[in-house]
C-alpha cells in the first residue's frame, strides 16, 4: 500500500508577516473575541421575534400541506424543512434547547418520504403545537416536567402514524 | 534570557480571506460579523455547496498562479438542504486536481452533535469541526488551530486529507509494518 505524506511551509502564518514567524502558539485579541460574543448576544436579543416569524411561516406551510394539492406537497415539504432547520439553528445558537430539539425532530420527520400525507399533517401539527407552547412560555431547557410532557405529546403523534 | 521580553502579539488576520458556506441567513450574517470582529480582511459568503464550488472555480480561473488561491480558509455548514451539502463540498475540495484547492483548510460548523458527523467530516478530510452554538472563543480557537497546526496531508488509497493522528500512541505487539518511517515519501 502506497502512502504519500505532504508537508509544506505554514502559508497562513506567512501571510501574517514576519512578526509571527517564530511565534509557535498564537491567539486572537481578547477584545475581538469579546466583540464577537457581543454580536451573538445582540442577535439573540432579537431572536424571540425572529422565531415568532418563523413559527408563523410554519403555520402557513402546514395549512398549505393540509389543503394544497398533491403536486405541491414536495415543494411545501422543502420549505417546511428549511424553516424548521432555521429555527433549529437559531434555537441552538441562542440557548433555546427545547425549541431546537422540536425543530430538529420536525426537520428530520419531513425528510421521511415513506410517511403518507395524513401522517405528515399530524406529525407536523404536533411539532408545531409543541414549539408554539415552548415559545409562548419561554421554556428553554430540554429537561424538566413541562419538556417531558411536550415530548410525550409529540411522540404519541409520531407513534400513531409511524 | 533577554532584558526586554517581547509580549506576543495577537494574530493579524487582515490579509486573510475566509469563505463562509452557510444556508441559514442568520448564521451566515452572524459568522461574517464575527469574522469582521476578528479583523479578517475579506469575507465571502455562499448559501450552498454548489455556489461555493462555482465561486472557487471562478477564483481559480481568474488567478495567475495555480498554487495560490484567493481563499485561505473555508468555514462550512454540514447540512444544507438546498444546493449541495457540506459533505459534497468537502469531497469536491479534497478531490480537486489543483493543490491550491485540495489543500484548503476546512472548518466544518454544524448543529449535528453526533459522533457520526465528527467521524464523517474527519474521514472526508476536514481540518476542524465546530459544533453549534458557536461562541467567540470556539470560532477563534478553530481558526488559530488551523494557523498554528497545519497538519501534513496524507494521501492513501482510501483517504486524502490532513493527518488524522493527533497523538503518538505507543504500539504494543509484534511489528507487522513493511514500510519504515524513513521510506515514506515526503513532497
Amino acid at each position: 500500500m502506497k502512502v504519500e505524506i505532504y508537508k509544506f511551509a505554514n502559508r497562513l502564518k506567512e501571510r501574517m508577516g514576519s512578526a509571527f514567524a517564530k511565534q509557535e502558539e498564537g491567539f486572537l485579541a481578547p477584545s475581538a473575541i469579546a466583540e464577537a460574543d457581543k454580536l451573538i448576544a445582540e442577535i439573540c436579543a432579537t431572536s424571540p421575534e425572529t422565531i415568532a416569524k418563523h413559527l408563523k411561516t410554519l403555520d402557513g406551510l402546514w395549512e398549505k400541506l393540509r389543503d394544497g394539492d398533491a403536486a405541491q406537497r414536495q415543494d411545501t415539504a422543502v420549505q417546511l424543512f428549511a424553516t424548521a432547520h432555521e429555527i433549529k439553528d437559531i434555537g441552538a445558537m441562542c440557548g433555546y434547547d427545547l425549541l431546537a430539539y422540536f425543530a430538529e425532530s420536525l426537520r428530520d420527520y419531513i425528510e421521511r418520504t415513506e410517511l403518507n400525507l395524513q401522517a405528515q399533517i399530524v406529525i407536523v401539527q404536533a411539532h408545531l403545537d409543541a414549539m408554539k407552547v415552548v415559545h409562548q412560555r419561554g421554556f428553554r431547557k430540554e429537561a424538566g416536567p413541562e419538556a417531558e410532557e411536550l415530548k410525550l405529546m409529540v411522540q404519541k403523534a409520531i407513534d400513531k402514524y409511524h | 534570557m533577554t532584558l526586554f521580553h517581547k509580549k506576543p502579539l495577537p494574530y493579524d488576520l487582515s490579509n486573510f480571506t475566509i469563505l463562509i458556506v452557510e444556508d441559514s441567513p442568520h448564521m451566515q450574517f452572524l459568522m461574517s460579523q464575527m469574522l469582521k470582529a476578528f479583523g479578517v480582511g475579506e469575507i465571502f459568503a455562499c448559501e450552498s455547496a454548489n455556489d461555493a464550488i462555482e465561486l472557487l472555480t471562478v477564483m481559480q480561473a481568474t488567478k495567475k498562479s495555480k498554487h495560490l488561491t484567493a481563499v485561505d480558509i473555508v468555514l462550512m455548514d454540514w447540512l444544507m438542504p438546498k444546493g449541495g451539502s457540506g459533505e459534497e463540498l468537502l469531497k469536491w475540495i479534497r478531490g480537486h486536481e489543483r493543490d491550491s484547492v485540495r489543500f484548503l483548510p476546512v472548518i466544518v460548523v454544524s448543529g449535528y452533535t453526533t459522533q457520526y458527523l465528527t467521524a464523517t467530516a474527519r474521514d472526508l478530510g476536514a481540518n476542524e469541526t465546530l459544533v453549534k452554538p458557536i461562541s467567540g472563543n470556539g470560532l477563534a480557537s478553530r481558526i488559530v488551530s488551523v494557523i498554528d497546526h497545519p497538519r501534513p496531508f496524507i494521501k492513501a488509497p482510501s483517504y486524502f486529507g490532513p493527518d488524522r493522528r493527533r497523538q503518538v500512541v505507543p504500539r504494543t505487539g509484534p511489528e507487522r509494518r513493511v514500510t519504515q518511517a524513513q521510506e515514506v515519501r515526503m513532497d
